[in-house]
C-alpha cells in the first residue's frame, strides 16, 4: 500500500489495465501471458469529472456516446464515432458549438463525464401519490436462532441503522427461525406476522399469495381501508419515520426462535425460505425499483431450501477438503437455490447485502452467488457484539464522509473498438445477455454479453472485465487508426434517487508486438496484473474441477518471466527483469501464499468472503490483500515502510501490518516492556508515548477509511496475538535456519520456502532451454 | 272427542315418586330416569311392553342450594370397589362376616373389606360407621380419585375461541359481541387460576395469536398455507389466563376494532379447525367456534346442497341432515381422542351446513348455538347470555361416563352428544349440567331370577379445580312379572326423551315421515297392549286406556312429530334449523325437552292491571294454560314459553291501553318490526320483572321474546304452536 498510496493511478476514469498497448492480435496477446483486462471503477468520486444536466448523444449505430475523441466537424455539424466511424449530424440544440462552444462531453480532459438523466419512466408507481419512489427500500431479515446475548446485539445494531435511515427510506422486516415471519409493520392494531413454513420450499406466487399480495386478489381483502384494497407498500413496507416505533418495540419485544432444539441438534433456521419471502415481497410491491435486503444471519441455514448442513451437530460444516472429494450433500443443492434468489433479484433489480456473525460457518460460500451477482455487500465476522460487524454495519446507514454511497440499479455497458471481443467481466455484476458483434465466444465470469446489471453499486465497486482480440485479424484497423477505444457506460440511481449515466471513454494505443516488444513492456501495469490473476485464479478455483492454482500460478509467471525477462538460455544469474515487471514476481509470491489460493487454512465461507471483496475492490486495496503492506516505527527514524519479512521483526520497533482483513500492531519485546512499565505516562518519555500513538493513529485511519471495517489487532511480540503478523511474513528465518539469525528477531515456524528461495526456483526455471 | 277432557301436562314434567319412597337411597330422579321403574324378569315380558326399556341420565345435573352431592376421599384407603365388575361401594353393598367382607350389589361378588375400611356392624347387620359413610347412605356421591385414576396429570380448564371473521362476522356484531362477552367472563371462567384460553381468528387465511404473558400486546400470526397448516408457535398460542390476563384483555379489546373494515368473504374454517386442534391436542379441552359463514376454502369445504323440496319424501331426503364430507366426522373423532369438546355458534342469515358443523359438537360431547340471521342489536343479549353461561357454568373436563347394571340386562344403545370410546364407555371431553344421555337396555337372559337390578353411574372426570373426580350415581328397581306393573311404573318424561332421541336418529338415516311414523306406532301399540291388558277386565269398549302414568305419552308423542327436527317438510322449517334443533335436542334433559315439547302459556293481561306491589307474585300469573286455540282470547294479551323463545301474543282485541304501555309509541305498528324493550311505566316494568323471571328460571338458555299479534300471519303459525 505504501508505494501507491497517493497517487492517483487510476485517474478521472477509473480504469486500470494489465496492458495499456495491445497487440494486434490473438495469437500475440496470448503470448503476453497475462490477459487483456482493465479493472473499472464505474462510479468512483473524481472531484473533476463534469456532471451535465442533460442526456447524451448516441452514435445511431453502435449507440457509443458522444465523446471527447470523436471527430467533430463543426461547419457539417457532425461528429464521427470512434468506434465504427459513423457519422452523426448533431441534433439541432447542438447547432451552437462551435471550437470555442464545447458540451462538456467534447472537452479534451473530460474522458468520463456524468449525465443526469430523468427518472426512468417504467417502474412502480407509489399508489399514494402517483411518482416512483425515489427513497432508499431496506428490508431487514433477521435471524432470531441466537443466543439472546447475540440477538439483542443484532437488535440494537438494527435499532441504530433505523433511526440513521432518512425519514422518507421505506422499511420492511422479516424475522426467521424455524419458520419465516414477515412482518406487516402498517397494522395498527397489534403487531402483526405473516408466517411461512421453514421446511418447505415456495414459489414467488405462493409467497405472494399469502402475503395478500398476489393477482388473484379473491383470496385476500383485507385490511382494506375504505374499500380500497391497500397494496403491499402501506402494509409491509413504510418510510422510517412512520415505523420506527412500531420497529423498535417490535425488536424490544421480538425472542429468540421459541421452537425447541433437541440436544446435539442445530437450530432450525430457515434462511433460504427467509430470503425468498424478502425476496417477495420486494418483488410484489418495488420490482425496477432499487431496493436493498439487509439479512443479519447468525448461522447455518439448516432447514428447507437453501441448508448447508444438517442439523445433527454430530455433521461438520462442509470444509475445502469435502467440497474437493464431493463429500459435501447439501452444497450443490444450495447453490442452485441461492443461485435462483439472484436470479429473482437481478430481474427485480434488488441488492442482497450479508452480514454474518457466528463462530462457526453459516454458509457464506453458498450464499456469494446471491450476494455477488446482485452486488450486495458482506461483512463476516464472529459475533454481532465485534467491532467488525457492528462498525461495519453502522458505515452503511451512516451520512456524510464516510458514506458509502449506496447506488442502485446500475447497468453497465460497454462499447469497444472493433476487433476487441468481451469474454466477461468478474466482480459484483450479473450478464444481462446483451449478444453482439463485440462479444467474445470464450467466457470469462459473467460473459456473453456487452451488457451488465449492478442491482447495488457504490463508489468503491470495481468490476474486471476481460478482452480478447478477434482471432479473424481480416482488417488491420491500425493501420488507419494506432488507437483503440473502450466506453463503458455506467447508468445507476444515487442515494438521493437521483438517475445518472457515467460514461468513461478510455483511448490506448495498438502495438505490433511482433516487431516490437518494448512498447508493450512500458504498458505493463504489474499491480493490476496482479490483482487480474488472483481474481482469476480464484474463479477458476471454484468453478474449474481439480485445478491448482499454485501450479497454474508458477507456470504463467515462468512464462511471463520467459517471455520479457533479460537472461542467458541455462544460466540462471543472468536473469534480471525489467522495472515494469520487477514488483511481479514478489506478488505472486504472496498470491501463491495468500488464503486466495492457500484455501484449506480457511473455511469456504471465509474464502467465499475473501474472494468476494478481492473481485470487488480496487486495485490497491486487492494489492494489499495478495501483499499486506509492513510499516515500522522506531526512535531512529519517521514511519516507513518494511520489507513484508520476518527480519523486519526487532525488539524496539513498532510495526504496523495492513492484510486488508486484518490490521496488525506488533509491539517489539522491548517496546511492549516499557509500555507495561508504564513509561509513557512519565512527563520524560514523552517520545515513547508518542511512538506508541503514532501507529496507533495510522491503524485507525485505515480502520476508518475502510468496509467492511478490518480487525484491529494489538499484540506484543511473542504474544499469542502474534501469529497474525507472523502468518503474513515471508518465511525468510525458519527453523530450518534460525541458527543463522541474529538475536532479538523472530522465527516462523514453517514449511514455506521465503521469497529467497523462491526467486532462486524461479530464476533456474526461466531460464531453462 | 272433548277437548277439555283431554290430559294435558300442565304442571310440567311430573317425575315418578313411588319408588323414591321405597328406595330412598336411590339417587335423585334428576341424575338417572328408568323409562319404568319396574323391571320386566323376562324377554316376553320386555317385548309386550312396547314402549322403550332404558334410561335418561344427566350425571352432572344441577342441584338444588343445600342437596350438594357429598365429596368422598378415600384417602391411602383406595377406593372401595367390587374386585370382579368394579362396581363403586354403594349403599345397596351388604356387610358380612363380622363387617370384613362386603358383597356386591351388582355381580354379588363377595370382597374383602380393606383393615382402614373396616367396621363392625351392630345387631342388623349395618356398619356403626354408617352415619359418616355418606357412600353407603347416599344414592349420589362423588369420590376424590387417586393417581391410578389419571393417565396423565389433571388437565387445566382450556377455553380455546375459533372466530370467524369475515365480513359477514362484522358486519352483523357478532365479533364485537363474542369479544366482550369473553372479556366480561374471564373473572368466572372456572379453574382459577389453571386456566388456559387461546384464540385463533380466521377469514382466508387463518390468524394465531401469541399470548406471551411477558408481551405488552398479543402478536398476531397469520398462516396462509391452508393446503399445509402448521402452527407457527410451539408455545404460547393457548395460555394461563392469570399470567396473561392483560394480554388477552388488550386482544379481547382489540379484536372488534381490528377486523372492522375487514371486506373478506371466505371462510377457510377447515384449516382453521385443523389448526386449532393442533394448538389444543397437548391438552384438550373446549373449542368454542363461532361461525358466521358456510365454510369456504381448503379441508372441509361445504358445498351450497340446497334445501331442494324435491328431494323430501325420496330416499335422499335424510342425506341433507347428515355431514356430506367425511372430515367432519374425523376431525369430531380426533378431538374426542384428544380431549377437545366443541361447541358450534353459527350466525348465518344463509345456508351454512349445520348438519356438517354441527357433527363436531355431537361426536364430542358439545351443543350447538344457532342464531340465523344474527344481528348484534336483536340477538345481542342472547348470545350474551348463552356464551357466558357455557363459559362460566361448572364444567367436568376429560370424563368417560360408564353406567353399570346387574347381571341378566345390559344397556345396548346410547344417544346423545358423545362418542363411545368402547362398547359401554362413554367420552365426554367436556361435560356439564346440561347435558343428559339416553340409553336402550336390553334382556340378555330370558328370565330373571333377581328380585331387583342395580344400576350404577359412574362419571370419571377432573374438575375445574384440578382434582381428578368420580361421580356415582346407583339406583336400584324391583324385577317384575306383570306387565301392568311396568306400565304403572312407566315415566313418560323419560320415555318421551328417549323417543324424541330415537326419532331424530332416525330422521338422520330415513325420511322424516318414517320417523314421525315409527314414533306413532310404537305409541299406539303400547297403547293397544295396555288396551288388551285392560279391555278384558274393564270392558271399556272403544274409549282409549292409558294408565295415569302416561296420560300425557300420546300429547308428547305428537308433540315429538311437530318438534322442529321432525316438523312438515321442506316449506316448515329451514334445513340449518331443523339441524341445529335436533342437535339441541339430542343433549336437553328431561325437563327441558318437556317444555320445549309443549310449552308454559300464560294470560297476563288481568294480572298486569293488577296494581304492583313491592315483591311480585308471579304464583297468579303462572298458571299454565292448555295449548289450544281455545286458551286464547283475543282480548288478552299471552305469554308463551318454550325455554327457548318468548312469545308474546296480542290479541286483536286487546286493550290498546296495554299495548300502549307494554310497546310505547310503536304500538300500532307491524310488531314484527317492534323491538321489545322496557317502558317508562309500571305495567311494562312489570312485564319486564316476568321475563326476567321467566329467563332465570332455566338459564341454560335465554329465550328472546318475539311479539305477535293475533292474526298477523304467516309469523303467527311460525311462532306459536302448532299442538
Ligand atoms: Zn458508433
Ligand atoms: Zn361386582
Amino acid at each position: 500500500m505504501a508505494e501507491t498510496a497517493n497517487t492517483d493511478l487510476e485517474g478521472i476514469d477509473g480504469v486500470r489495465m494489465t496492458w495499456n498497448v495491445w497487440p494486434r492480435s490473438k495469437v500475440e496477446a496470448s503470448k503476453c501471458v497475462i490477459p487483456l483486462a482493465a479493472c473499472i471503477s464505474p462510479i468512483r468520486r473524481h472531484s473533476d469529472i463534469p456532471t451535465l444536466p442533460y442526456a447524451p448523444l448516441r452514435c445511431r449505430t453502435c449507440s457509443a456516446a458522444l465523446n471527447a475523441y470523436a471527430q467533430v466537424d463543426f461547419t457539417a455539424k457532425l461528429w464521427i464515432c470512434p468506434f465504427c466511424y459513423q457519422r452523426n449530424h448533431f441534433p439541432p440544440h447542438y447547432h451552437v458549438i462551435s471550437e470555442t462552444n464545447l458540451p462538456g462531453e467534447l472537452y479534451p480532459q473530460y474522458t468520463t463525464v456524468e449525465y443526469t438523466l430523468p427518472p426512468p419512466v417504467a417502474g412502480q408507481f407509489d399508489p399514494r401519490n402517483g411518482e416512483v419512489p425515489s427513497q432508499a427500500v431496506f428490508v431487514f431479515v433477521l435471524d432470531t436462532c441466537m443466543i439472546e446475548e447475540e440477538l439483542d446485539f443484532a437488535k440494537s445494531a438494527l435499532k441504530q441503522a433505523i433511526g440513521l435511515l432518512p425519514e422518507n427510506a421505506l422499511v420492511g422486516f422479516v424475522s426467521f427461525g424455524t419458520q419465516a415471519h414477515a412482518h406487516e409493520l402498517g397494522f395498527s392494531e397489534m403487531s402483526k406476522v405473516f408466517v411461512f413454513k421453514g421446511d418447505k420450499e415456495i414459489s414467488k406466487d405462493q409467497i405472494l399469495d399469502q402475503l395478500g399480495l398476489g393477482g388473484s386478489s379473491r383470496r385476500y381483502t383485507k385490511g382494506a381501508q375504505n374499500g380500497v384494497p391497500s397494496s403491499g407498500l402501506n402494509r409491509f413496507l413504510l418510510p422510517a419515520s412512520e415505523c420506527e416505533f412500531t420497529l423498535n418495540s417490535l425488536l424490544d419485544e421480538l425472542q429468540s426462535d421459541q421452537w425447541p432444539v433437541q440436544p446435539g441438534h442445530r437450530s432450525q433456521r430457515c434462511t433460504g425460505v427467509a430470503l425468498s419471502v424478502a425476496a417477495g415481497l420486494l418483488g410484489a410491491c418495488l420490482p425496477g425499483t432499487g431496493a436493498r435486503i439487509v439479512a443479519l444471519i447468525g448461522g447455518p441455514c439448516t432447514e428447507g431450501p437453501g441448508t448447508i448442513v444438517s442439523k445433527d451437530l454430530s455433521d461438520p460444516v462442509r470444509s475445502h477438503k469435502d467440497l474437493d472429494k464431493d463429500a459435501a450433500p447439501y452444497y450443490k443443492k444450495a447453490v442452485k437455490f441461492y443461485d435462483s434468489i439472484a436470479k429473482q433479484l437481478v430481474t427485480q433489480g434488488h441488492v442482497l447485502d450479508l452480514f454474518a456473525s457466528a463462530l462457526d460457518q453459516v454458509g457464506v460460500a453458498e450464499m456469494k452467488v446471491a450476494v455477488e451477482r446482485t452486488g450486495g455487500l458482506v461483512v463476516l465476522s464472529e459475533s454481532f457484539g465485534h467491532s467488525v460487524f457492528k462498525d461495519s454495519f453502522k458505515r452503511v446507514f451512516e451520512d456524510g464522509d464516510q458514506a458509502l454511497g449506496l447506488c442502485f440499479n446500475g447497468t453497465l455497458e460497454i462499447c469497444c473498438s472493433q476487433d476487441i471481443k468481451i469474454q466477461g467481466a468478474i466482480g459484483p455484476c450479473s450478464s444481462l445477455e446483451k449478444k453482439g458483434a463485440s462479444v467474445a465466444d470464450t467466457v470469462i465470469g459473467e460473459g456473453n454479453t456487452s451488457a451488465w446489471r449492478l442491482c447495488g453499486l457504490d463508489k468503491t465497486t470495481c468490476l474486471t472485465v476481460f478482452f480478447d482480440i478477434s482471432s479473424s485479424g481480416s482488417n488491420t484497423p491500425g493501420a488507419a487508426n494506432p488507437q483503440f477505444y473502450l466506453q463503458f457506460l455506467t447508468s445507476y440511481q444515487n442515494p438521493e434517487g437521483q438517475t445518472l449515466l457515467r460514461v468513461t471513454t478510455v483511448c490506448r494505443q495498438w502495438i505490433d508486438s511482433a516487431v516490437s516488444s518494448e512498447e508493450l513492456v512500458q504498458g505493463f501495469d504489474q499491480e493490476t496484473a496482479a490483482v487480474v490473476v488472483a481474481r482469476l485464479a480464484s474463479l477458476k478455483m471454484e468453478s474449474e474441477e481439480g485445478f491448482d492454482a499454485t501450479r497454474w500460478l508458477d507456470r504463467n509467471l515462468i512464462r511471463l518471466c520467459s517471455k520479457f525477462g533479460d537472461y542467458r538460455k541455462d544460466d540462471p544469474a543472468s536473469f534480471t527483469l525489467n522495472p515494469y515487471f520487477s514488483l511481479f514476481p514478489q506478488f505472486i509470491f504472496n498470491l501463491r501464499r495468500s488464503q486466495f489460493v492457500q484455501v484449506f487454512n480457511n473455511s469456504p465461507d471465509e474464502t467465499a468472503y475473501f474472494c468476494m471483496l478481492l473481485n470487488r475492490e480496487n486495485i490497491s486495496n486487492a494489492t494489499v490483500m495478495i501483499q499486506p503492506s509492513l510499516t515500522t516505527y522506531s526512535f531512529n527514524s519517521p514511519a516507513e515502510p518494511a520489507l513484508l519479512d520476518v527480519a523486519s521483526i526487532a525488539a524496539d520497533r513498532i510495526l504496523l501490518l495492513d492484510a486488508y482483513f486484518s490490521v496488525v500492531v506488533f509491539h517489539g519485546m522491548t517496546i511492549a516492556q516499557w509500555r507495561n512499565m508504564g513509561y509513557h505516562h512519565q512527563p520524560e518519555h514523552q517520545a515513547f508515548a508518542e511512538l506508541l500513538q503514532a501507529p496507533q493513529e495510522d491503524s485507525q485511519m485505515i480502520v476508518r477509511e475502510r468496509f467492511p471495517v478490518p480487525r484491529l489487532v494489538v499484540c506484543d511480540q511473542h504474544g499469542s496475538q502474534a501469529r497474525f503478523l507472523l502468518a503474513k511474513l515471508n518465511p525468510s528465518a525458519t527453523y530450518n535456519n534460525a541458527n543463522e539469525m541474529s538475536t532479538g528477531s523472530d522465527v516462523i515456524f514453517t514449511d514455506d520456502v521465503s521469497l529467497q528461495v523462491f526467486f532462486e526456483h524461479l530464476q533456474k526455471l526461466v531460464v531453462q532451454s | 272427542l272433548d277437548h277439555k277432557s283431554f290430559p294435558r301436562p300442565l304442571d310440567g314434567d311430573v317425575e315418578p315418586s313411588s319408588f323414591a319412597e321405597m328406595y330412598p337411597m336411590n339417587c335423585h330422579s334428576r341424575y338417572l330416569r328408568l323409562t319404568t321403574s319396574a323391571i320386566p324378569n323376562s324377554q316376553s315380558l320386555a317385548s309386550r311392553w312396547h314402549l322403550p326399556l332404558g334410561a335418561v341420565v344427566c350425571p352432572l345435573a344441577e342441584t338444588p342450594e343445600g342437596e350438594e352431592v357429598p365429596l368422598i376421599d378415600f384417602g391411602s384407603t383406595g377406593i372401595i370397589r367390587c374386585r370382579r365388575c368394579r362396581t363403586y361401594v354403594n349403599p345397596y353393598v351388604t356387610f358380612t362376616d363380622s363387617g370384613r367382607k362386603w358383597r356386591c350389589n351388582i355381580c354379588s361378588m363377595l370382597n374383602d373389606v380393606p383393615g382402614e375400611y373396616f367396621s363392625h356392624l351392630d345387631a342388623t347387620g349395618r356398619r356403626m360407621d354408617m352415619d359418616q359413610r355418606p357412600e353407603l347412605t347416599k344414592g349420589s356421591v362423588e369420590i376424590i380419585a387417586p393417581t391410578e385414576y389419571m393417565v396423565r396429570p389433571p388437565m387445566p380448564p382450556i377455553y380455546f375461541f375459533l372466530i370467524d371473521v369475515s365480513i359477514s362476522a362484522t358486519k352483523s356484531g357478532m365479533l364485537e359481541v363474542v369479544a366482550q362477552t369473553i372479556k366480561s367472563c374471564l373473572d368466572n371462567l372456572p379453574g382459577y387460576p389453571r386456566t388456559q384460553i387461546g384464540f385463533i381468528t380466521y377469514d382466508s387465511t387463518l390468524h394465531f395469536y401469541n399470548m406471551k404473558s411477558s408481551l405488552s400486546q398479543p402478536q398476531m400470526m397469520v398462516v396462509s398455507d391452508l393446503d399445509d397448516i402448521f402452527v407457527p408457535l410451539p408455545d404460547d398460542l393457548l395460555v394461563n389466563l392469570s399470567e396473561s390476563r392483560t394480554v388477552v384483555e388488550a386482544f379481547l379489546d382489540s379484536l372488534p376494532l381490528m377486523f372492522q373494515d375487514n371486506v373478506n368473504v371466505e371462510s377457510a374454517f377447515g384449516p382453521a379447525l385443523r389448526a386449532a386442534f393442533m394448538v389444543m391436542n397437548q391438552l384438550g379441552g373446549k373449542l368454542l367456534i363461532f361461525q358466521n359463514s358456510l365454510p369456504s376454502l381448503g379441508a372441509g369445504r361445504l358445498k351450497l346442497r340446497g334445501d331442494d323440496p324435491r328431494v323430501y319424501g325420496t330416499d335422499k331426503e335424510y342425506a341433507l341432515r347428515v355431514a356430506e364430507d367425511p372430515f367432519y366426522k374425523q376431525m369430531a373423532a380426533d378431538c374426542t381422542k384428544f380431549q377437545i369438546g366443541i361447541n358450534v355458534y353459527a350466525f348465518s342469515d344463509k345456508y351454512t351446513d349445520i348438519a356438517s358443523l354441527g357433527t363436531l359438537a355431537k361426536y364430542t360431547g358439545g351443543q350447538v348455538y344457532y342464531y340465523p340471521g344474527f344481528q348484534s342489536s336483536v340477538h345481542g343479549d342472547k348470545l350474551r347470555h348463552e356464551l357466558a353461561r357455557d363459559l362460566t357454568r361448572e364444567t367436568a373436563w376429560e370424563a368417560v361416563m360408564r353406567i353399570r347394571c346387574g347381571k341378566g340386562i345390559r344397556f345396548s344403545s346410547y344417544h346423545g352428544n358423545f362418542m363411545l370410546r368402547s362398547t359401554d364407555l362413554l367420552a365426554l371431553p367436556a361435560v356439564d349440567c346440561d347435558k343428559a344421555y339416553a340409553m336402550q337396555l336390553s334382556l340378555e337372559e330370558t328370565l330373571l331370577t333377581s328380585q331387583t337390578v342395580y344400576f350404577q353411574v359412574a362419571l370419571l372426570y377432573t374438575a375445574s379445580c384440578g382434582e381428578r373426580r368420580i361421580r356415582v350415581h346407583t339406583s336400584v328397581a324391583p324385577v317384575v312379572t306383570d306387565l301392568g306393573e311396568m306400565y304403572r311404573q312407566a315415566d313418560t318424561g323419560s320415555i318421551v326423551s328417549l323417543y324424541a332421541r330415537l326419532a331424530i336418529e332416525k330422521s338422520l338415516s330415513a325420511k322424516l315421515d318414517d320417523a314421525r311414523n315409527a314414533i306413532q306406532q310404537k305409541i299406539v301399540k303400547a297403547l293397544k297392549e295396555y288396551r288388551n291388558l285392560h279391555a278384558v277386565q274393564h270392558r271399556l269398549g272403544s274409549r282409549l286406556i292409558y294408565p295415569e302414568s302416561l296420560k300425557f305419552l300420546p300429547l308428547y308423542g305428537l308433540a315429538i312429530t311437530k318438534s322442529t327436527p321432525l316438523l312438515g317438510g321442506p316449506a316448515d322449517t329451514s334445513l340449518d334449523e331443523r339441524c341445529a334443533a335436533g342437535f339441541t335436542m339430542m343433549a336437553l334433559p328431561v325437563k327441558k325437552l318437556l317444555k320445549l315439547l309443549y310449552p308454559n302459556l300464560f294470560r297476563v293481561d288481568e294480572w298486569l292491571l293488577k296494581p304492583s306491589t313491592d315483591h311480585d307474585d308471579f304464583k297468579d300469573v303462572l298458571r299454565r294454560l292448555p295449548l289450544a286455540a281455545e286458551s286464547l282470547d283475543s282480548r288478552g294479551l299471552y305469554v308463551y314459553d318454550d325455554g327457548f323463545r318468548l312469545v308474546l301474543w296480542f290479541g286483536r282485541m286487546l286493550s290498546p291501553d296495554i299495548a300502549k304501555n307494554l310497546l310505547g309509541g310503536d304500538f300500532a305498528a307491524e310488531l314484527s318490526r317492534v323491538t321489545f324493550q322496557e317502558q317508562e311505566n309500571g305495567m311494562s316494568k312489570k312485564l319486564m320483572r316476568l321475563v326476567k323471571k321467566l329467563r332465570e328460571s332455566d338459564p341454560s338458555y335465554h329465550p328472546m321474546c318475539f311479539l305477535v299479534r293475533q292474526g298477523e300471519q304467516p309469523r303467527e303459525g311460525f311462532l306459536l304452536l302448532r299442538n
